[in-house]
């Protein structure tokens, strides 16, 4: 005797999900027991599911767990049925049977005894008459087979005469009916293979094994294929489906070829790839190509958890001569090329590489069908999100205020060098000698917008408050689960004035520590607070590596980053330090990492520890008497920062959350950051420093605790009366200081010492004629002019590009030397200078007369032109070039290692196949809060 | 703490707590609000000196350093084929040269240019250029300007030397009564390292009665003087001051004679002239020649005489526009000479002239002016032979001139002239005058900043030098 158990396993599938259970309910040969997965539904599959089996018979899943997972789930608590052959049967929840379909597949399975697995075959959902597979193959490219043409019509053309079963490599998994006994001794569906190809590794391993696998042509199912045509979201993973089923495609294939061949298909697979990404990009399928690279990269760059599943196959490798002849003949993959080829000749849809999941796939019906859906369609998700909107809103707003900064001549002025040079002339820098590392940072970054540094710093500088906005509403999805809460904390941080005064004072450091910051608190959190028991040390650390690498980043550009975090991060390994084992070593992780990636230009810093304070960029010193209430309501002061009262909103919505009592753990950290924030800004103002990255994290602190909050006010508003007034009247103050800032942000026209058409420092003749290792002298009165003081700086044959400026200095006889020939005293000082390089000497207007003077006077220097807007002197007498740095071995060593370093970094950084992240915030439990501050 | 938190209440008085005690630090931390300091610059010895004396030929030539740095030092004196070197600060060198002298180079380094002042002096008692023609030796320079009688007024000679090791590339810009004279030969002229030349400004431009003259290398660096011989007599004109709107033209003698201003605005607009003599008894501005308006790009010229005529003085005009003056002096008697003084610096580092005489017939004036503040100078003199005198205290109430008749060894003096510290600014000018036959002989030099000082600015390495700074 059979006894069936069918299993649905659903996840945001109410759409299919009624008529799927309909049709399982009303098989001809009964299902003997039915049991309900639901994988976190939201839209009421889980009701569905219970009224079809009754409450207790369905699972609930978390809204991260794959397919596979669901059902060794099920299994794992199904009892056996004694005496009886048992089976199960995997029904997706858009997948219904035909309603003798059951009928068929257990007929089959007492004709093939031999048989473990079968599976009927499967027309589309909408076209019901719409061959979409009978039983599939693999090719060796690990394109899934389904030895169909496109779009073919079930005439019976493929049904298997006269008994109506063909013998195939492998079913899909909807409708797959498994006998148990084999799925135990196979150990299932690979539970790493959360979404596809699940089946493919399943039925291989049974083949492998000596049992058959059958499609029956008999039973019908109707799939819609919602997963992989994207008609709902995936959560079990952030990827693209189409990215998912390549990774997937060549694991399975890697995981159970022996040896050998696997080495062989993989070196032909790399290089099959390789050749399909260049294919791509020339088609101009950009996404694809990534796809294409990191699937392949994906199984490059884990060799472990390859070797892992290739031990768990050992046997299954063993049978390898038996799966062999199934799989897809040669021909089959010229024939894919062909149609590749008359499918660009005739514009039609992108190359697909994965092999489809089934053998149709309809562009046009897809994009209509979206619409249908409620929450899932790609555009209508886009410019529904709420994210997506504050990030249009905001780089509104930016526009409407950076107007006079868009377009024009160089961008410069404040901090920021004016920006010249291209992606090359970073890297030269930075690889030629001992350059900071924020210029890496900036050349990969103009890399990435084609060689132009201009449009990197750009995007960094004046995209500032955009990015550190949809930094803020996405870093906050983990812990902020109220979204108008997320919105309106996304929107005031954006628009803090940390943010405004960044722009307005070209201070590209603190621009990128102020967008990377939400960055660094979300994975903060992970490092620190993450409770998931399965997966929480690799996600942590992870986690932690990923913190390092960014915090690497965030130092390089504003090392007084790393002493704030480092302060902050042993608060925390003091307070959560004895409570979880592995945060100490996480922490150590993320701490050390920079220290690691930056070693020698940390070790500079050390040396010379008033640099902590400095920033990436000019130095620009700020007045050390910022008011105590400026400070207070987060404002940095300097150009470009609203009054004072623009943040008052902000406190009083601070303040007032207090006063709910929720979260009264994570309010207290978050007042406790904000606290330390402002207390380090003090610090930090008093030393004439800016202090833009302490209030910032103030900033942040401040938000999140009220954030968390904000969902009593919705609740108030429904409770209506006087508390909906108050619920109005919290909204109105909350929302009153993004509003503020941004409209004060656009009357100011984000004014500041930033400005667009900055002159070349260096006159285009000097620029010319200037020899390697020749320099020219920048003179040029000081700030407050009246004062008579000069300042210089030496160009090095071309505008400096970013990072030059930190440069060693010249040095004290050098400075002497120029103070001699400003002063026209005569003697050896022109001398001096042409002897260190020095080929000429520029002075911009205003030209102070008295220096003209002695300029002109000076007899080994000759004018070469002077007019309203600037002097240019050249040296006659002999100017010794300057020597160029010495090939410095360990300096190139350690850019390889720094090199090295990041890659290893960023590969464990990376997340693993389960990167899915519970989206409702995580509730610490009560016997942590003993800790508190 | 855990009940604290957990209280709604406790949690907001925590909070606010923390807050206060926050604004408290950083209230008391807050530093006084502090003045920007200002840099002021440094006083350094200037290291050395390069200065070229036109035309020696048949002239006295005088040059001198102070003593005032220490260490050694040396004075190079190209005379021709026998180079004299001084090395003893304090000490006059004084030669008479054969006529026909090349223009002749005066360079110190170390001690011996911290001061270093050369002057030539030629006195001819008959023939065209009968008179004193005194110059003080000129720092070869990118831009000098003139102002005096033009070449139809007389014999106009531009003398350019070019010592430097790069090729000058000169040219002449000639403001007449008129206006701008555009002029073909006024550009273009090339002097190679070491050449020099003369140039007949009337072959330049034969017109203008009254000229001022700029003369500029497009690059490199010429010497540039002229010499005026007009029937009134012969002077060299003195360097006058870049075009300003506040211009000072000091060393006015008290002795009679005629006195005339030439004032010329070389810019693209008109200049209302306001004209102030500073005199013995106080500032003044001249009856009926309260203001002169000058014509843009022209030079207007101003009798003075009934003025300042017998007093010591100093003109200061002030404009709107910038604005360049000189002033001729006439000497008196039948057949009269001319001096020549010009808008000049205050000598705030002090100033030297190399050339004075005092005997029986020579008169050495020392005019100094103070128009805006008191001031307080020492006067030296360095005698050719002979002790030093004691150095005279000369006390300038504000918006006064005094007069010094110099009395000093017979064979010939420089005299040094220091402001003292607090001094207001002092302007000045040393007066020659010699009686002989036929008529007083005069010369005349506004006192030029001494190359003793320099101010060095201070300076600061910065990058962020690349960018405009706001100012």
């Amino acid at each position: 005797m059979h006894s069936v158990t069918a299993i649905v396993v659903a996840h945001d599938g109410s759409r299919w999900l009624r008529d799927t259970l309909r049709a399982v309910l009303a098989q001809t040969r009964p299902i003997d027991r039915g049991v309900g997965v639901d994988n976190g539904s939201r839209d009421g599959s889980r009701d569905l599911l219970g009224e079809a089996f009754g409450k207790h018979s369905v699972v609930q899943m978390p809204r991260s767990s794959g397919f596979a997972e669901a059902v060794h789930e099920v299994v794992r608590r199904l009892p056996k049925a004694p005496g009886d052959t048992e089976w199960i049967w995997l029904i997706h929840d858009d997948c219904a049977p035909d309603a003798r379909a059951l009928e068929f597949l257990l007929h089959a399975a007492d004709e093939y005894p031999e048989t473990a697995v079968l599976g009927p075959k499967l027309r589309d959902w909408l076209d019901r008459k719409l061959l979409l597979e009978v039983g599939v193959t693999v090719a060796r490219s690990g394109r899934r087979e389904t030895g169909l043409e496109a779009r073919e019509y079930d005439q019976g053309q493929h049904d298997a005469e006269p008994r109506g079963v063909r013998d195939v490599l492998a079913v899909s998994s909807a409708g797959m009916l498994i006998r148990r006994d084999v799925w135990d001794e196979l150990g299932g569906l690979d539970a790493k293979l959360p979404l596809f190809r699940d089946d493919l590794d399943f039925c291989w391993r049974a083949r492998a094994a000596g049992h058959r696998v059958l499609a029956v042509t008999a039973a019908v199912a109707w799939h819609a294929e919602a997963s992989s045509k994207r008609r709902r979201r995936i959560a079990a993973s952030d990827d693209h489906p189409r990215r998912l089923a390549r990774r997937y495609s060549l694991f399975v294939l890697m995981a159970n070829l022996p040896f050998w061949t696997m080495l062989w298909s993989l070196v032909r697979n790399t290089v099959g790839s390789l050749i399909r990404t260049v294919l791509f990009l020339v088609a101009k399928q950009p996404a694809h190509a990534v796809d294409e690279l990191a699937a392949i990269g994906s199984v490059l760059f884990h060799p472990l958890r390859l070797r892992r599943a290739r031990k768990a196959r050992k046997a299954s490798r063993a049978g390898y001569q038996l799966v062999k002849p199934m799989f897809s003949p040669p021909s089959l993959a010229f024939r894919r090329i062909w149609e590749m080829v008359q499918n660009q000749l005739s514009g039609g849809g992108p190359m697909d590489s994965a092999g489809r999941h089934h053998a149709v796939q309809q562009p046009g019906a897809e994009e209509g069908d979206e619409l249908l859906n409620d929450d899932d369609g790609f555009l209508r998700r886009t410019f529904a999100s709420p994210g997506v909107r504050l990030f249009v809103l905001l780089t509104a707003v930016a526009i409407a205020a950076e107007r006079d900064l868009l377009t024009g001549g160089m961008l410069g002025g404040g901090a920021l060098v004016p920006v010249a040079g291209g992606a090359s002339d970073l890297w030269a820098f930075y690889t030629g000698e001992w350059a900071p590392p924020y210029v890496a940072v900036l050349a990969v970054l103009s890399t990435v917008t084609l060689g132009k540094t201009w449009l990197a710093v750009s995007i960094l500088l004046l995209g500032c408050v955009p990015l550190s906005g949809l930094s803020a509403y996405l870093a906050t999805r983990s812990f902020v689960s109220y979204r108008p809460a997320r919105v309106w904390m996304a929107a005031t941080y954006a628009l803090l004035p940390v943010a405004t005064g960044v722009v307005a004072s070209g201070r590209i450091g603190s621009a990128v520590v102020f967008i990377l910051l939400p960055v660094y608190a979300s994975l903060a959190t992970k490092v620190l607070a993450d409770t998931r028991p399965v997966s929480f040390n690799r996600v942590a650390r992870r986690a932690a590596w990923g913190l390092g690498l960014l915090l690497a980043v965030g130092t390089a550009f504003a090392p007084i980053l790393y002493v704030f975090v480092a302060v902050l991060g042993l608060l925390a390994a003091l307070s959560f330090g004895g409570v979880k084992r592995g945060v100490g070593g996480n922490l150590l992780i993320a701490l050390g990492a920079p220290l690691l990636l930056l070693g020698p230009w940390l070790a500079t810093i050390v040396r010379d520890p008033v640099r902590i304070l400095r920033e990436a960029g000019l130095p620009m010193t700020s007045s050390p008497r910022l008011a105590p209430e400026a400070l207070l309501t987060l404002n940095p002061g300097g150009p470009g920062t609203p009054p004072i009262w623009a943040t008052a909103g902000l406190l009083a919505v601070a303040l007032g959350a207090l006063l709910l009592r929720r979260h009264q753990f994570i309010v207290a950290v978050g007042w406790g950051v904000a606290i330390v924030g402002v207390l380090a800004a003090t610090v930090v103002s008093r030393m004439s420093t800016w202090p833009g990255v302490p209030l910032a994290f103030a900033a942040t602190g401040l938000l999140v605790s009220t954030a968390l909050a904000a969902h009593r006010v919705a609740e108030f508003r429904k409770a209506g009366g006087l508390r909906k007034a108050g619920a109005f009247l919290i909204v109105l103050v909350a929302f009153a200081t993004p509003v503020a800032a941004a409209t004060l942000w656009i009357m100011d026209r984000a004014e500041g010492p930033l400005e667009r058409g900055v002159r070349s420092p260096l006159p285009a003749i000097a620029e010319a004629q200037s020899k390697p290792g020749q320099g020219t002298l920048l003179i040029r009165a000081a700030a407050g002019g009246s004062t008579g003081g000069l300042t210089y700086t030496v160009l090095h044959g071309r505008t400096p590009v970013i990072g030059e400026s930190e440069r060693a200095a010249y040095g004290s006889d050098f400075t002497d030397a120029v103070a001699g020939l400003a002063s026209g005293r005569g003697g050896t000082d022109a001398a001096k200078l042409a002897g260190r390089g020095i080929a000429f000497v520029s002075v911009p207007a205003p030209i102070d007369p008295a220096l003209r003077r002695a300029l002109d006077s000076e007899p080994t220097m000759a004018r070469v032109t002077l007019t309203d807007r600037a002097g240019l002197w050249r040296m006659t007498g002999t100017v010794t070039p300057e020597r160029p740095p010495a090939d410095d071995a360990w300096h190139r060593w350690w850019l390889y290692g720094q090199g090295a370093l990041v890659v290893i970094v960023l590969i464990l950084a990376a997340p693993g196949a389960r990167t899915a992240e519970a989206e409702a915030p995580e509730e610490i439990p009560a016997g942590r809060e003993r800790v508190a501050v | 703490m855990r009940r604290l938190i957990e209280n709604r209440f406790g949690m907001l008085a925590l909070v606010l707590i923390a807050l206060g005690a926050v604004y408290g630090v950083a209230f008391v931390s807050r530093p006084a609000p502090v003045a920007p300091v200002k840099a002021e610059p440094v006083r350094a010895p200037i290291a050395a000196v390069s200065t070229v004396c036109p035309d020696p030929g048949g002239a006295t030539v005088t040059a001198v350093t102070p003593p005032n740095a220490e260490g050694g030092g040396q004075t190079l004196i190209e005379d021709g084929d026998e180079p004299a070197t001084v090395d003893e600060p304090g000490k006059l060198w004084q030669k008479t040269m054969a006529s026909g002298t090349d223009p002749m180079r005066v360079h110190a380094t170390g001690a011996m240019a911290a001061g270093l002042e050369a002057a030539q002096t030629r006195r001819a008692l008959t023939g065209a250029a009968r008179g004193l023609a005194g110059v003080r030796c000129v720092d070869p320079g990118a831009d000098a300007w003139f102002v005096g009688p033009g070449p139809a007024a007389g014999d106009l000679k531009l003398h350019l030397a070019n010592v430097e090791s790069a090729p000058a590339d000169v040219a002449l810009v000639v403001y007449s009564g008129e206006g701008q004279v555009i002029a073909d030969r006024a550009s273009g002229m090339l002097l190679k390292p070491g050449e020099h030349r003369v140039v007949d400004l009337k072959k330049v431009a034969p017109s203008p009665l009254v000229m001022a003259l700029n003369v500029s290398t497009g690059r490199g660096r010429v010497a540039a003087a002229v010499e005026a011989a007009t029937p009134e007599g012969v002077d060299w004109l003195p360097q006058t001051t870049q075009p300003a709107e506040r211009v000072v033209v000091p060393g006015v003698p008290g002795s009679a004679g005629r006195r005339e201003l030439y004032v010329a605005a070389p810019g693209e607009s008109d200049a209302v002239v306001h004209v102030k003599a500073v005199l013995k008894d106080g500032s003044y501005a001249l009856e009926n020649r309260e203001t002169v308006e000058v014509p843009a790009g022209s030079v207007v010229t101003l009798d003075l005489s009934t003025g300042v005529t017998g007093q010591p003085a100093a003109i200061v005009l002030t404009s709107e526009t910038p604005v360049v003056a000189g002033l001729k002096i006439v000497g008196t008697g039948g057949r009269t000479d001319v001096a020549f003084t010009a808008g000049a610096p205050s000598i705030d580092l002090g100033s030297v002239v190399a050339d004075a005489r005092s005997t029986k017939d020579v008169t050495s004036r020392l005019i100094l002016s103070a128009p805006d503040k008191a001031a307080d100078v020492t006067v030296t003199l360095l005698p050719r032979e002979g002790k030093a005198p004691e150095p005279i205290e000369v006390a300038i109430p504000a918006a006064r001139t005094k007069e010094i008749i110099l009395k000093g060894p017979a064979k010939g003096f420089s005299v040094v002239v220091t402001p003292k510290t607090g001094s207001g600014p002092v302007y000045g000018g040393r007066v020659m005058e010699e009686r002989a036959a036929g008529g007083q002989l005069v010369t005349a030099q506004p006192l030029a900043v001494a190359r003793t000082w320099t101010l060095v600015p201070p300076v600061a390495e910065e990058p962020s030098a690349v960018l405009s700074q706001p100012s």
